[in-house]
């Protein structure tokens, strides 16, 4: 029921208007609001929607880009020869176990430095965030290269410096076994984007009523207990909401890979697999069909996300 | 407030230090590197053995220069005009999601959630054959258009939780007071707004200035090409010499600023991040 | 109000923007883009002297391509598949020629201008620039790896490849014995397939038998003699740490290093390495007595009855066959190609010439006191496989032949002709 109800001033304030009909100051509202976001709203879709619905239109052929001549329709045959193939499993295999493992200690990692963030003492709260921040703003290659730079058997100084630690002396080179080379991407992934996820922890962290764990503290109850017992389950829908966009950031990872092994040493991701198919090999079609399968995935992980573990994005929209 | 005793004091200066060398170790070993000589990079210290400055002559006026400056400059442009469209069209979003009733809200911040998780690597070569064919392969406007698919969502996020801290009633108010509806936005919101709008542009700033992506699959000559591209391109003294020094000396080149403008916003930044939940 | 805002907004960023997606006016001569791969500054000298050459007819300007021969492929290939009219000289890898050539990306060599780049030119060049027989290409720059020596060590060991040639054999024994470490580059990329290149065909046989067939139809020779010994040689370095802890990693730069260290013996590379070890005399990184200690030869042999045949790389010139000056464009090679500017680059930048003329002139002998060897190298260089595929060939070889001591006479031929056919068929991911 449309209540238009005039307050004191002489404003007219409407409540939520009955179903099916709006009247003439929310429908202008309506138009407004369409009027302003729409842009927006307009822009991030052109640049999105296109172009992965032509890449899966790319996927029904058989298209290199120097053999124009040869190109033909085959329907879904590249997704059977990506799904049928090895390389496009372990791809799936590395990333899944690189998606893991970084949100793992980024959840852990994130949350000791929300911590430290919240109750820093105020004098030195502002060089603990810059700090903590500056891996934030730096460039993602950057961080690849630095890492690199310091691992590499012939420019690096970690042999040297941790040639004390069993397994690590001057000959080994990072860069030619596997688990070495995830070791180190994954350490410089971790590093750039730590930053950013133990931010969404804070901001769950500083949302916990403070009376809760007062009373609680006040109750006798230590350290560990107020955490598990208080702030932890408080939290949980920040947490959740940190784990599930580093998931989807992580399952992405290319930058790091592309730039310290290229994929070599069975370091290939998924998004790596795409671009060497799509633009390293020139197999337009079935590169293709590597994105639009990426694409699926990372769609299979949000809904896995929200259906299965409810995983709450309201306070992503801001309706707290 | 109470005073600190001296263990929380040690246990505060022992997490201090561990938290600085976690974050900036990384940062200080490619500073150290750059400055290194080229012949003496497999010595494998952290250290250089000699201090040089040749990394630095080479990507600014030696061989290097025509590779960096103008990625430079490509960097800078495309970024800030990216981050200034985006931050235009999020502004007059968040506005009227913060403030109107208008049933398009919920769908819009879940597109810009939606946009946000895209692999990038699915839509480059879709829209490298775009471009190419109407002719914005290789130039400013060829990234800017993607870069709004990196820079808005967070923009729009940011903006949005800004806004709906703003008491709009301050701008009824001072209508009230006899202030006719562009000075009452001028005066009331515009204040209150500024902080918001600047922490975006911030925020979306570095997400535009860290692309690789649309960077190397976009461009592919000094027109056009961002830094990060730049840095895979570099060379040596030959084409099969490692260009360690040079790479490390425009790393450092293009992290100085960062570091600089996160030091003097750190707090906003956080404030950005965190919805506006931690605020000082 | 805010529809104003909006619109100044909008109207601001296109006329920013605008300036920067219209070319600038073309006014005076016609200007030819030359895609250069990075140098030492001697291409953008050449591309200098030729435009003075060229006494107002046209300019040229250049464009730097990417680092490595694959990335530049890329950039090429799809400016190409899109017609790009900008392109009028591009600095091409040969291996990647077939490729662009196939389509018709590159414009046509005329017959007598074939021939005028042709007089003169050492073999191995000629054989890099043509498909299918027909010069599609203008023979620039040669390269090809040389064996270099410490002399300390080959006398040690009782050899001396300036006087007659050694086989890999005889290299790894000596490495063996005296606790050295061979500079080969066992790194997964392109030297990876130069090196099984020249091992494949300095044993006499070809990686591809049948280079100029279709991709359904495309044959491996690897399951051969040739494939076979090759695969000994790699295999047995790559077990026996013959190469150092940094073989799966080392590309050319890297053995280098190696070799300039106390454990170099021996060492298969471009001739950049001789500049590049003068620098560092230069430098004080190194001393002069490290210099005096460097011998070259020519590329040792798989065994001794048969004559070897070096790697063979280099530029050579292609014409854009969208540009809008390709007579302009096949002049401004042709001048880029002569031998005084070949004699200059060689000088300059370590590139050795493709023409025999310029290895005549005195200022190449002062800089280069191998060039004869380098020549003699060119004469008798192999090619890598030409044909249009010859990606999935190369990354192909580069994942089942990696790394270095994995590889296995008995089973790596088999196992890398299977999983390279499979891919050329469209059957397997790369």
């Amino acid at each position: 029921m449309t209540a238009a109800t005039a307050d004191v001033s002489g404003q007219v304030v409407t409540d939520k208007p009955a179903k099916g009909r709006r009247s003439d100051r929310s429908r202008s509202e309506v138009r407004l609001g369409w009027l302003l976001a729409g842009p927006a709203f307009v822009v991030m879709l052109a640049v999105t929607v296109y172009p992965i619905i032509q890449a899966f239109f790319d996927s029904l052929y058989s298209y290199r880009l120097t053999a124009p001549a040869d190109k033909h329709l085959v329907g879904l045959h590249n997704y059977v020869v990506v799904l049928s193939d090895p390389v496009w499993w372990r791809a799936f295999g590395v990333t899944t176990f690189i998606t893991l493992v970084t949100v793992l200690v980024e959840v852990i990692v994130g949350f000791a430095l929300a911590l430290v963030m919240h109750r820093a003492i105020t004098s030195l709260r502002g060089v603990l965030r810059t700090a903590i921040l500056v891996p934030y703003g730096i460039i993602t290659v950057v961080s690849a290269f630095a890492w690199y730079y310091a691992f590499a058997i012939d420019s690096g100084f970690v042999n040297h410096w941790f040639d004390w630690v069993p397994g690590i002396d001057t000959n080994l080179n990072w860069f030619a076994h596997q688990g070495t080379s995830l070791f180190v991407i994954m350490a410089s992934e971790i590093w750039k984007t730590t930053p950013f996820i133990s931010l969404l922890l804070l901001a769950g962290l500083a949302q916990v009523p403070g009376d809760l764990e007062e009373a609680a503290q006040v109750d006798g109850a230590t350290w560990w207990q107020r955490m598990r017992k208080v702030v932890l389950p408080n939290m949980k829908a920040a947490i959740m909401v940190a784990v599930l966009f580093r998931a989807l950031d992580a399952f992405r990872i290319f930058d790091n890979v592309f730039i310290m092994t290229n994929g070599a040493n069975g370091t290939t991701v998924l998004s790596l697999l795409a671009y060497r198919t799509s633009i390293g090999r020139l197999e337009i079609g079935l590169g293709s069909a590597i994105s639009v399968l990426l694409f699926l995935c990372v769609i299979g992980i949000c809904f896995i996300a929200i259906k299965l573990f409810k995983v709450d994005l309201a306070s992503a929209r801001g309706e707290r | 407030m109470k005073a600190l005793s001296t263990r929380m004091r040690v246990w505060w200066v022992v997490i201090t230090i561990a938290v600085l060398v976690w974050s900036l170790l990384p940062v200080a070993a490619i500073f150290a590197t750059s400055f290194k000589l080229p012949s003496q990079l497999d010595v494998g210290t952290f250290l250089p053995k000699t201090w040089s400055t040749t990394n630095y002559e080479q990507i600014f006026t030696g061989s290097a220069k025509d590779l960096f400056l103008p990625a430079l400059r490509n960097s800078i442009g495309i970024s800030l005009i990216a981050t200034a469209v985006a931050v235009v069209l999020a502004t007059f979003a968040a506005y009227a999601i913060a403030r109107l009733d208008f049933p398009g809200k919920r769908l819009i911040l879940t597109t810009a959630l939606g946009v946000s998780i895209f692999p990038v690597i699915s839509l480059v070569t879709p829209l490298f054959n775009l471009w190419r064919n109407i002719g914005l392969y290789d130039t400013w406007l060829g990234l800017i258009i993607p870069y709004l698919s990196l820079t808005l969502p967070i923009s729009i996020w940011t903006l949005a939780a800004f806004f709906r801290q703003i008491p709009w009633e301050l701008e009824q108010a001072a209508q009230v007071d006899g202030a006719t509806p562009w000075q009452a936005f001028r005066k009331a919101v515009v204040p209150l707004a500024a902080p918001g709008v600047f922490t975006t542009a911030l925020i979306a700033f570095f997400i535009a200035w860290n692309d690789f992506v649309y960077g190397i699959s976009l461009t592919s000559t000094s027109r056009a090409r961002p830094v990060p591209a730049a840095l895979a391109f570099f060379t040596g003294a030959s084409q099969f010499e490692e260009p360690t020094g040079a790479i490390s000396a425009a790393a450092v080149v293009v992290t100085v600023p960062v570091v600089i403008l996160v030091l003097l916003f750190q707090r906003q930044i956080v404030s950005g991040l965190t919805q506006g939940a931690v605020k000082g | 109000m805010r529809r104003r805002t909006r619109l100044l907004a909008v109207t601001t960023a296109v006329a920013v923007t605008l300036p920067l997606v219209a070319c600038s006016s073309e006014s005076g001569p016609p200007r030819l883009t030359w895609y250069i791969n990075p140098d030492n500054g001697g291409q953008v000298e050449i591309a200098k002297r030729c435009t003075e050459a060229a006494d107002g007819k046209y300019t040229i300007t250049t464009e730097v391509l990417p680092r490595d021969a694959a990335s530049q492929r890329e950039q090429l290939a799809r400016r190409l598949a899109a017609k790009d009219s900008s392109i009028d000289i591009m600095s091409l890898d040969p291996p990647f020629i077939p490729e662009l050539s196939e389509p018709g990306f590159l414009a046509p060599i005329p017959d007598d201008v074939a021939k005028k780049v042709t007089t003169d030119v050492v073999q191995g060049a000629i054989d890099g620039a043509t498909w299918k027989d027909k010069l599609v290409t203008i023979p620039f720059w040669a390269n090809t790896q040389l064996l270099w020596y410490r002399k300390s060590v080959a006398q040690q060991a009782g050899l001396d490849p300036s006087k007659n040639p050694v086989t890999w054999q005889q290299l790894m024994d000596a490495a063996k014995q005296q606790g050295k470490f061979l500079g080969v580059q066992g790194a997964k990329a392109e030297s990876l397939t130069v090196w099984i290149n020249a091992l494949v065909e300095s044993a006499g046989g070809h990686i591809l038998t049948n280079p100029e067939a279709s991709a359904d139809e495309l044959k491996l020779g690897l399951e051969s003699d040739a494939g076979r010994a090759a695969a000994d040689i790699i295999g047995t370095i790559g077990r026996e740490g013959l190469g150092g802890p940094g073989l799966p990693t080392a590309d050319e730069n890297a053995s280098l290093t190696l070799f300039q260290g106390d454990r170099g013996s021996f060492m298969v590379n471009w001739p950049f390495v001789w500049s590049a070890t003068q620098a560092a005399v230069a430098d004080g990184t190194l001393p002069q007595s490290m210099l005096d200690d460097i011998g070259w030869a020519l590329y040792p042999q798989v065994d001794d009855s048969q004559k070897t045949r070096p790697p063979y790389g280099g530029i050579n010139l292609g014409i854009g066959a969208f540009s809008r000056h390709v007579d302009l464009a096949l002049d401004a090679a042709q001048c880029i190609v002569t031998p005084e500017n070949q004699a200059y680059y060689f000088a300059t930048n370590g590139n050795p010439p493709s023409s025999t003329k310029a290895y005549d002139d005195p200022a190449v002998k002062k800089a280069f006191p191998m060039a004869d060897v380098i020549r003699q190298s060119l004469e008798q260089a192999a090619p890598r496989p030409q044909t249009p595929y010859y990606n999935e060939v190369s990354t192909g070889l580069q994942e089942t032949w990696h790394p270095p001591s994995s590889v296995n006479p008995d089973t790596t031929p088999q196992r890398s002709t299977n999983f390279i056919t499979a891919v050329l068929r469209g059957e397997a991911l790369l």
